[in-house]
């Protein structure tokens, strides 16, 4: 019980020595900021993207983008900026867990193509060229990177 | 010895392993799960489109970059209501509190609204995950052909078994027959024994952009023009429910849905909590459960955050 009422009023004092951080002025500049930045990967979308030919820059963009949003996100509204130490306890590990288990995927789901047989290549859609040229299996190597390219032509 | 010792301190107090309290503790301790398991879903999500060999569109799947925006502004705004609703609790100002968490629950519900009109955008155009042979074929090969052909004798087997067809029967019975005659019967016959490869090619192809063509390009230059000009015999005739040719669909309807849908279910939480502090007098000795709930939902803001480009944009 007394113990319950400590960790209170623990909570409180704690709570009081943080009401110097965020504030409605810097909460509205980050609002602003998150909205440039949905409009700055919206832009993208738009006719006026220069690098529609390569897809590539556009999705470097996006995720350079999403990742400064996110790291705003955290910071500010989530008052991670603020927190001690033991905000790396928690997040650090996650983060590394969460990459090494996409880069695990990789040799397996994210190169299966490379090894694809000849058989369930003909049931597969493959990239409009290599449909004319007959030859889905060379094509789909060499379009590797960029496999949504030949649908993006024609917009 | 040791019993002595103890008895000597009455007063010990127990200092908490981290300098904040228990429940936030517990909320960060789920977070973190919670990030390994949407970083698991999107990772899986860039490996698998990345890895694949074609990857469809959004405009060859229905879905509008626009409203993707739209929702992430609402949910981007949500997030700050959230965090005013905070400020407000730790200054003691319960009602204003309640009213940025009324606020909070009304923006959340208007994100789930327009996921559910995409949605329903998608399974209108028959565009949904199916274990085994679904709505969507990879390719206009034969056997797309031949599904075509099921579907049609289906529906011409249920038309003629009326004695007396009215007369929205009776133009039914028309349409079935005029697709049979101008695209199925012609593919299937440049595809047969005595056709040539490259014609049965071109017919077929011209028989999938005829249900469904590929090259819908809303955003073109008419809009709404564009968008009933590239309309297909599903969108024309919505009985027909004839499969569809989307390359990469299938895998696109998979991870789509997963993605979303284990989105939409997070934030649905998220309004059910919202929903129970509306009955709570949110003042400054409830700040500490203001403050959790809404590290949850800056969570799942910033989790809609990485899948509006990488399912819209990309």
């Amino acid at each position: 019980m007394s113990d319950h009422s400590h960790s209170h009023s623990d909570s409180h004092g704690h709570e009081h020595d943080h009401a110097d951080h965020g504030g409605l002025g810097k909460y509205m500049v980050v609002f602003a900021a998150l909205c440039v930045l949905t409009g700055a990967s919206f832009f993208t979308y738009s006719d006026l993207w220069p690098f529609k030919e390569t897809p590539q820059v556009g999705w470097a963009f996006m995720m350079a983008v999403s990742c400064t949003k996110a790291m705003l996100v955290i910071l500010f509204f989530m008052h991670l900026l603020w927190e001690a130490n033991w905000k790396y306890v928690l997040t650090v590990p996650a983060t590394f867990m969460s990459i090494f288990l996409v880069l695990m995927l990789v040799p397996d789901i994210g190169m299966r193509s490379h090894y694809v047989s000849e058989e369930r290549l003909r049931h597969m859609a493959v990239p409009e060229e290599a449909h004319e040229d007959g030859h889905p299996a060379e094509e789909g190597h060499q379009h590797e990177g960029e496999p949504a390219a030949p649908d993006e032509a024609p917009h | 010895m040791s019993h002595d010792e103890h008895s000597a301190h009455p007063g010990f107090d127990y200092q908490p392993a981290l300098p904040i309290p228990n429940g936030k503790v517990c909320v960060w301790l789920f977070l973190s799960t919670e990030i390994m398991f949407f970083a698991a879903l999107i990772g899986t999500y860039i490996v698998l489109r990345f890895g694949a060999l074609v990857w469809p569109h959004p405009s060859q799947v229905h879905l509008s970059e626009p409203i993707g925006a739209m929702n992430t502004f609402i949910l981007i705004c949500s997030s700050v209501t959230v965090v005013l609703a905070l400020e407000m609790s730790k200054k003691n100002n319960a009602a204003a509190a309640k009213g940025w968490i009324l606020l909070t629950l009304i923006l959340g519900s208007l994100f789930v609204g327009v996921k559910g009109y995409e949605y329903n955008a998608k399974f209108s155009h028959r565009i949904y995950p199916a274990a085994g042979p679904g709505p969507i074929y990879e390719k206009a090969d034969i056997y797309y052909a031949a599904a075509v052909r099921t579907r049609l004798n289906e529906l011409q087997t249920a038309l003629q078994a009326q004695a007396e067809p009215s007369e929205q029967q009776q133009h039914r019975i028309e349409v079935v027959q005029s697709i049979l005659t101008n695209y199925v019967e012609p593919a299937e016959q440049a595809a047969g024994e005595n056709g040539n490869a490259v014609e049965a090619e071109q017919e077929l192809e011209e028989l999938a952009n005829a249900v469904m063509p590929l090259h819908h390009a809303a955003h073109d230059t008419q809009g709404a023009e564009a968008e009933v000009h590239h309309a297909g015999l599903n969108d024309e005739h919505s009985w027909l429910k004839l499969p569809i040719r989307i390359p990469g669909g299938n895998m696109w309807a998979s991870t789509y849905f997963l993605l979303t849908g284990f989105h939409a279910i997070h934030v649905i939480v998220g309004l059910i909590v919202f929903a129970i502090l509306l009955f709570m007098r949110l003042d400054a000795t409830k700040a500490g459960v203001v403050e959790n709930v809404g590290l949850y939902w800056h969570f799942v803001d910033l989790v809609w955050i990485f899948l509006f480009p990488l399912l819209y944009l990309f």
